[in-house]
Parts: C-alpha cells; sequence; structure tokens
C-alpha cells in the first residue's frame, strides 16, 4: 500500500527583496517589481510504500525542507498534490508551543495539541513521554528551569507518542547526550518493524546508511536519484567532492 | 468554509489550551495571580466614580454605571482588535513548523478577553449592588449581547491579524483607528445627548442618531446600557428605550462581519507560513 504519494508537485515562494512588508513598501512598489519568484520545487513526483523509511539528501537550498514542509501542510503547493494516507508527525520543529513560565506537565499538553493529540491521548501516554524524556523529577518545575538538553528531550518525547502512521524528521535526531541519542534510534527501529513510514532530512550520511531503506537526491528542486541508500549516496558525494561544494560532506 | 470549520473543531483542545496557557502565564509570578484581572476593572469604577462624582457635573444619576456599562464592553473589543493584529507574527515559530488551522490563533486572543470580560462584569454587577440600582428582567437578555459582541470582536479579530501579516502598519492603523472610535461611539457619553447636546444643530441630529443606530458597535454599547441599567429622564435628556429591531440589525451585522472575515481569513491563512 502506498503511505505517500507525490504527484508533480511544483512550489514557487515570492522573496520580497525587503523585509519589512509594510504599506509604504506597497505604495513604493507599485510600479517596481520589488521581489523575485523562487522555484524550490520544479516537478518532484514519487511514491512511498508503507513501511519504507526514505532520506531525503541535498544541498542547502536544494528544497529538502520544502519538500517536508509541504507534506506537513505547512505550506500549499503552487501546483501538483501530495497524498498521505494515515496519520502524520512531524518532527520539524521538536516542543513547538513550549512556554517556559508553564510546568512540564503543561507543557506536555499544550505541545501534544499542538500536534493534533487529544486530551485522553495525552492522559494515558503521560507516565510514558515523562520517563522516556527522563524527566520524571522536574515534570511540576516550569520549563524555564531545564537545560536545553532536556527540553529538547521532553519535546521528542512528546512527538513520538504521537503514534503517527507516517513521520516526518527534519535533522532532529541529534538531540540530548549518547545515551539519549541511541534511545531516538532504538525507538526509530520500533516504528520501522511496527511498519510505520518515516522520511527523513539529513546531512548525517551515517545515520543515513543506519536508519534508511531507501534515498532521494534533490538537486535545484528536481529528483536527481531515487535508489538505494548506497547507490544515492555515492553518486551525491561523488557531485558533491567534484563541484568542491564540501560544505554538505562529511 | 464549512470544511474550515470542522477542522477548526477538531482542534478545539488545541484552542481551549491556548486560552489557558494565555490565562495562566499572565499572572503565573505576581503574588496576587488572578486578581490582577479584577484590579483593572475594580480601578476603573473607583476613578470614574470619584472623577464623575467630584468634578464632572453628571447628567443623570448614577452616571459612573451607565459609563463603565459601556466602558468594559469597548475594553473587550479593543483589546481583542490591539492583541489579535499581532497574534500571528507573534507565533511566527508555531506557523513555520507545525500545522493547525491558523484562526486559533487570533480566536484564543478573543476568547481569554472574553474571559476577563467577564470577570469584569462581575465586578460590575456588584458594583450595581452597591449603588442600590433595581435587578432587571432585562438582565437576561445580557448573553444575547456578549455573543453579538463576540461575534463582531471576531470577525475583526481576523481581518486584523491576517492583514498585518502582510502589512505590519495595520497594527498602528488599528490603534489610531480605535481612538478615533472610542469617541464616535456613546461610551464617555449617552446617545440620548446627541438629541439634548446644545452644540449638534438640529439637522444633524437624525443622521447622528442612525449612525449609532446602525454600526453595531455604537448599538452593542448602547445595548449593554438599556439591558443593564433602568431607564432615565431628566429636564433636558430624554431615555431612547431599546429598539430591539436594531439590536437584531447589529447582531446580522455582526454575523456578517464575522462570516467575511472569517472567509478573509481562511483565504489567506496559508501564505502566512511564508511570510513571518
Amino acid at each position: 500500500m502506498e503511505a505517500i504519494i507525490v504527484r508533480d508537485l511544483h512550489k514557487k515562494f515570492r522573496l520580497s527583496h525587503e523585509r519589512t512588508a509594510s504599506l509604504k513598501a506597497l505604495a513604493l512598489s507599485f510600479r517596481r517589481k520589488k521581489y523575485e519568484d523562487i522555484h524550490a520545487l520544479k516537478g518532484v513526483s514519487f511514491s512511498v510504500q508503507a513501511g519504507e523509511t526514505v532520506a531525503v539528501v541535498g544541498k542547502n537550498g536544494s528544497g529538502k525542507s520544502t519538500l517536508l514542509g509541504i507534506m506537513a501542510r505547512v505550506y500549499r503547493p503552487t501546483s501538483g498534490e501530495v497524498v498521505m494516507n494515515g496519520r502524520v508527525s512531524s518532527l520539524l520543529e521538536l516542543g513547538a508551543g513550549f512556554h517556559p513560565e508553564l510546568t512540564g506537565i503543561e507543557n506536555i499538553y499544550l505541545n501534544g495539541s499542538i500536534l493534533g493529540m487529544r486530551r485522553r491521548e495525552i492522559d494515558k501516554r503521560l507516565d510514558e513521554i515523562i520517563s522516556f524524556a527522563e524527566l520524571e523529577q522536574f515534570i511540576d518545575a516550569p520549563l524555564r528551569t531545564y537545560s536545553s538538553g532536556m527540553v529538547m528531550r521532553l519535546g521528542f518525547s512528546i512527538a513520538i507518542q504521537v503514534d503517527p502512521d507516517i513521520m516526518l524528521v527534519d535533522e532532529v535526531l541529534a538531540v540530548g547526550d549518547e545515551s539519549f541519542q541511541k534511545k531516538c534510534y532504538d525507538k526509530v527501529r520500533e516504528f520501522q518493524s511496527a511498519g510505520k513510514t518515516i522520511i527523513f532530512v539529513s546531512h548525517d550520511l551515517k545515520a543515513i546508511r543506519e536508519a534508511a531503506t531507501r534515498a532521494i537526491w534533490l538537486d535545484s528542486g528536481e529528483i536527481r536519484a531515487d535508489d538505494g541508500v548506497e547507490a544515492v549516496l555515492g553518486a551525491y558525494v561523488e557531485h558533491s567532492l567534484a563541484s568542491k561544494d564540501r560544505a554538505d560532506v562529511p | 468554509m464549512l470544511k474550515e470549520f470542522a477542522e477548526l473543531v477538531r482542534y478545539r483542545e488545541l484552542l481551549l489550551n491556548l486560552v489557558v496557557r494565555d490565562l495562566k502565564v499572565r499572572y503565573k509570578n505576581s503574588v496576587l495571580g488572578f486578581f490582577w484581572s479584577l484590579t483593572n476593572p475594580l480601578l476603573q469604577v473607583a476613578v470614574i466614580t470619584l472623577v464623575i462624582r467630584r468634578v464632572m457635573e453628571a447628567p443623570i444619576p448614577n452616571y459612573s454605571a451607565y459609563l463603565l456599562c459601556a466602558f468594559l464592553p469597548w475594553t473587550f473589543f479593543q483589546m481583542s482588535v490591539l492583541d489579535a493584529s499581532s497574534s500571528i507574527l507573534f507565533h511566527s515559530d508555531l506557523v513555520k513548523k507545525t500545522y493547525f488551522p491558523r484562526e486559533i490563533l487570533p480566536a484564543s486572543i478573543v476568547l481569554s478577553n472574553l474571559v476577563h470580560f467577564i470577570l469584569a462584569l462581575g465586578v460590575f454587577f456588584v458594583y450595581l449592588l452597591v449603588l442600590g440600582t433595581p435587578i432587571l428582567v432585562t438582565w437576561l437578555l445580557l448573553p444575547v449581547v456578549v455573543i453579538i459582541q463576540l461575534l463582531l470582536n471576531m470577525g475583526v479579530a481576523f481581518f486584523v491579524s491576517c492583514l498585518n501579516v502582510f502589512y505590519e502598519d495595520i497594527k498602528y492603523l488599528a490603534t489610531v483607528v480605535l481612538s478615533l472610535l472610542f469617541f464616535l461611539t456613546p461610551i464617555m457619553y449617552l446617545v440620548e445627548q446627541i438629541n439634548s447636546s446644545k452644540g449638534i444643530p438640529d439637522a444633524y441630529r437624525p443622521i447622528l442618531l442612525n449612525f449609532h443606530f446602525l454600526n453595531p458597535l455604537s448599538m452593542l454599547m448602547t445595548a449593554y446600557r438599556k439591558l443593564l441599567l433602568p431607564a432615565f429622564n431628566t429636564q433636558t435628556i430624554h431615555d431612547i428605550p431599546l429598539n430591539y429591531w436594531y439590536l437584531a440589525l447589529a447582531g446580522l451585522t455582526s454575523l456578517l462581519i464575522f462570516l467575511a472575515g472569517y472567509a478573509f481569513f481562511n483565504s489567506r491563512k496559508w501564505y502566512f507560513a511564508e511570510r513571518v
């Protein structure tokens, strides 16, 4: 069964040259062209079977985050369509809506409802969220007393409790110390063996080799390669080295 | 629009949580906590009473109650619009990274201001009992007027919050328009004074009166007074009883503003992430 179908996806952004939008800018730019259109995705098509773990690679600005943003329904495509079969959880941002003055528990309910969880669901999973984040002693303290690592752990631990069919991950697996990271990867494998679909964007080639079953290479808004992990990464690394764009090569 | 509304209903817990967060966070670290929400209306009562008693000449008995009766709902309107205007930009990290019905942001602002308004109304009723104004059957109609005002506030909040994403001047424009509206709306004066004021030429009286009865904001302010406070008659000022047809018209206009605001907001809400 197909979990994700992406058909001829295009996305254009209108990039304003002036950062501040104002009525004055509107009046002054009445006849001058003060913006340019960025064609971030140029006809991307692919489909993902349920249970696949797909890594998306590409340089900065290749359209990876835009693609993920459209799948997460943050952006609307300019044309084309995305069909997601099943409940989606996106880990584009951990701890969305967290407020420093609220306690850990209060933030769990707030963040959980942003991720689309019901109160009853959160009630049921509260203990697991707290124990996975290893925050039992601090959960009634306001978030501002947490270290940044603790905040990330809490955010991650809520996000994985959404119990999605499809997970979208944007380079956030690198949270917490080594033992927490190991827990995260264990969780990912648990998701995989439960037959869930995972799409993740990463520059970490080692993580991709460990977790992914397939890789898609995006280049300037187009799919350059879509194949097994080794084949795609091999071509991608070779291309990156050849173009001397070493920034993305580990 | 029905589909959008169904999605909003699905996310009702988020709306509720954001309202609760707003109320909790506001007074979390203050010693008096939630009582601060009551201090504002209490202070307003005290100051207005003092000024009316000692400085101004009250045109009718218990004038301070009539002032407050319009001033509190005005504050509800003004705070809803001003807070909502920056609501999307304020939550730009949420808008850029997560999916949820965007209208939840301005709606939660209006609802948390509604909570403050209801608290203030509680203080106001205590004040009425202290003053000894009569208990009226028409008090029962208060929820109707509050609901009409809620629709109006929501509608305006949708327009302002959406436009402010694209033109940040809207926030400042709103401040200016609000300060003009404050004087164009019968808050610091009674709508009846249009008929009695020596400064207004006779020919203009019907125009001004109609302006007040036809625009929903003025009509609401007047309706609060008529329903909560007794009729009055002095030598110069003659009470104009509440015309329920005008109130119904205000209800209809508010509903239309709400629907138009919601439709406008919906047509643009998926571009917010690209602009904030």
